[in-house]
């Protein structure tokens, strides 16, 4: 099935591309292997949440909002800043006051294209994501209860909120809902990604050195393997070996919230005595083969959201390359997918631009919106 | 309960409405001694209580609220509460804490399981917002932690942190108050004035109806008429804790509220709305503010309060009437209230080991 819908996107581009007098093997090399490299479909929408103007706007407000934390001082975007990517720009992410966080921050850029969000995949939709991370004890630990009265004491979300979703009082489901509507606005668009505008026709929108890149990408270097489709990412989990990060060694902050992570997750007794990094999957499944695998993230915008990895161990992309030149990390896990690809100085370059060139020309940056004040409630 | 036994209790009623002078409910005496908690948990909960690691955003302690320095309560009317929100009660002192049948201004907590009590600050929105894994990995991070818990039984957890502040919170209890002494047959303990606050305590001010006993407290609930702190609803912080909180009892439309139920948002029951439990008067020189809401600022404004008959509540307590104190007659009453104090518990707050490094895969 997962094949079969790889294959028609293939087809329908290859019909495209030679409408347009091009063969499409000619242009991309891309093989009917994995799901093809295209320009994002447009966001998908859940039935039960659909979009609007005044929802957008909402969700806008709310993600910049901290009253949704527990001590009023943690917003989504105090993690998810635009100005840094839509991360938080530090390897491993700040946590809330008096913890730090254990895993990179990731882009909430084109997250609305994912089917499982977080680095191991934890959660299914945006909606449920936004709950997580405001609830989490060591990102927003906010209470769902004292969240949703602090919504109920502003007028202006009171009103805003009836207008949205037609409740007297604010849910605070339903700012889960809001915040999700705005991020499915957070996305690329083609016309401003070198890469789409290329897939669209336009040949001079990737460099001779980028379009090397891609056929590097596709072949020699084998990303393709897991980054593919329009989002470059299988969705799938993978052991790379990537190193440890030492802040780990170095901050007792780091070290609390890891093992808090272990307990809170539920690994036996064993497995939290001696664990000594971020299992990722194994969490979920508590399979021991899933130790260490973490979701393919998407290689879109990447020019704006260093540092890599779920430790955000590499800083540069130059990293990342070398980091997969040499087969990735030595872990008895490790994915086989992973060989030493023994890339020329120049190959890496072409290679890098074709990263860079997956990212929109300007970051996409939204101001800080002013947030409404609590009033007395007569 | 006997038959003999009711008929005594309406006997005693009827004694109770024909004679001015009142003398219900237990005598005054000394508290007895607690059993003492190990010197191990209460080592380890002295420095658990003073540390603000034991909140979520470790930023307030046990003693944020309850200061040794503010006879053991927090000074405000209205306490504070976790850091983004202002609470909407006063913030009793933990002075004989230990001795409540019952605990919290409405009465929720059965006084007998300390350490729940203890949970229930720790882990609860409005108070410290903590996990109690998140804690027990903070703990694990500070090396004299996991020394202090080992002598007191094993590995820092949450249970074990409980159990050490509650074992903290039952040493902090009064000794030695004038009227103790005075009890014991010392004389010169109490002031002339004070004695005769003491006869006007058990009878012409009829305040031995509720504060009986050893801890000077019947331990029940009574609905006095106390005026309503304006700031619970004025202060938005304030409005949203307590809406929170009131729907975390189950009570219906709590949006409405613009008072504070009391007992009611415990037992839902109509006659208990605007029932708070009696506090003990023992240190109570020492815990100003005074009344569930704080509203008033000192023992001579209670003491009028109560020579008015208390305030204007449809389910007041028949128990409160006009006094028609002299003014002679309330400063002597105050000077009673004043001997109640005794020794002073001072504990400083101790130095707070800190957080280590550790070796990764050794946990």
């Amino acid at each position: 099935m997962q094949h079969a819908h790889g294959a028609i996107p293939i087809l329908l581009l290859a019909g495209l591309l030679l409408a347009g007098g091009l063969a499409a093997d000619s242009v991309t090399g891309q093989t009917q292997k994995f799901p093809a490299l295209a320009p994002l479909p447009p966001v998908p929408v859940p039935r039960d949440n659909p979009m609007s103007e005044a929802k957008v706007e909402l969700g806008k407000m709310l993600f910049f909002d901290p009253r949704l934390s527990g001590d009023a001082s943690t917003s989504c975007a105090s993690c998810h800043k635009p100005e840094t990517g839509w991360g938080d720009g530090g390897d491993v992410s700040r946590g809330y006051p008096g913890t730090q966080h254990w895993r990179n921050s990731q882009t909430v850029l084109n997250a609305a294209y994912y089917a499982k969000l977080f680095w191991a995949g934890e959660v299914t939709s945006l909606e449920s994501q936004a709950d997580a991370a405001a609830s989490g004890n060591v990102a927003g630990n906010g209470d769902g209860m004292m969240m949703e009265e602090r919504l109920r004491q502003v007028p202006d979300y009171v009103r805003r909120f009836k207008a949205v979703f037609g409740t007297e009082r604010p849910l605070i489901r339903d700012a889960w809902m809001a915040i999700a509507a705005f991020e499915r606005t957070l996305v690329s668009k083609p016309e401003n990604v070198p890469f789409d505008r290329f897939m669209k026709g336009d040949a001079k929108a990737l460099t001779e050195e980028a379009k090397r890149g891609l056929g590097l990408f596709l072949g020699k270097a084998g990303c393709v393997q897991c980054h593919s489709g329009p989002l470059l990412s299988d969705e799938s989990y993978h052991n790379l070996g990537v190193p440890k990060n030492p802040v780990f060694e170095e901050d007792p902050l780091r070290q609390i919230t890891l093992r808090y992570q272990h307990v809170i997750r539920g690994v036996p007794e064993k497995v939290y005595r001696s664990a000594d990094r971020d299992l990722g999957l194994y969490y979920t499944t508590k399979q021991e083969q899933d130790k260490g695998k973490f979701r393919t993230p998407s290689l879109r915008e990447l020019t704006y959201t260093a540092p890599y990895m779920h430790n955000g161990v590499f800083f540069t992309l130059e990293e990342v390359i070398e980091f997969y030149d040499k087969a990735g990390g030595d872990e008895p896990n490790k994915s086989p997918l992973l060989k030493p690809l023994k890339l020329t100085a120049e190959e890496k370059k072409d290679l890098l631009a074709f990263l860079l060139s997956l990212s929109s020309d300007k970051p996409l940056i939204v101001p800080q919106p002013a947030l409404p004040d609590y009033a007395v409630l007569k | 309960m006997n038959r003999f036994f009711r008929l005594g209790g309406s006997l005693a009623a009827i004694a109770l409405a024909l004679t001015p002078c009142i003398a219900a409910g237990e005598p005054l005496a000394p508290l007895p001694a607690l059993e003492p908690p190990k010197r191990e948990q209460v080592e380890l909960g002295r420095l658990l209580f003073f540390d603000p690691r034991l909140s979520g955003d470790a930023a307030i302690s046990c003693a944020t609220c309850h200061d040794p320095k503010k006879g053991w309560g927090d000074g405000k009317a209205l306490s504070t509460g976790y850091p983004g929100s202002e609470y909407f009660r006063n913030s009793q002192t933990i002075l004989n804490a230990a001795y409540y049948k019952r605990n919290y201004w409405d009465g929720r907590m059965d006084g007998r399981d300390l350490p729940t009590l203890v949970r229930d600050h720790l882990t609860e929105a409005h108070f410290m917002q903590v996990d109690g894994r998140l804690f027990a990995e903070r703990l694990r991070q500070v090396p004299e932690y996991e020394e202090l818990f080992r002598k007191a039984g094993g590995e820092p957890s949450f249970g074990r942190t409980l159990t050490a502040v509650a074992a903290f919170v039952r040493t902090i209890t009064s000794r030695n108050a004038p009227l103790d002494r005075h009890l014991k047959g010392e004389s010169g303990a109490l002031s002339a004035s004070a004695q005769e606050g003491m006869r006007l305590f058990q009878g012409k001010a009829g305040c031995i109806q509720c504060h009986d006993g050893a801890l000077l407290s019947d331990q029940k609930f009574h609905a006095l008429g106390v005026p309503d702190n304006p700031k619970v609803f004025e202060d938005p912080l304030r409005h949203i804790t307590f809406r929170r909180f009131m729907k975390t009892l189950g009570v219906p439309n709590y949006d409405n509220y613009r008072q504070d139920p009391g007992l009611y948002g415990v037992t839902k029951e109509k006659g208990d709305w605007g029932k708070f439990r009696t506090p003990s008067l023992r240190e109570v020189s020492l815990t100003a503010p005074y009344m569930h809401n704080g509203v008033f600022a000192t023992i001579e404004d209670v003491v009028e309060f109560y020579n008015r008959g208390g305030g204007a509540h449809p389910g007041k307590s028949p128990l409160l009437r006009p006094l028609g104190l002299t003014d002679g007659e309330k400063r002597a009453l105050v000077d009673f209230l004043k001997s109640l104090s005794g020794d002073p518990v001072v504990v400083e707050p101790p130095p707070l080991p800190e957080y280590k490094l550790r070796a990764l895969g050794k946990n």
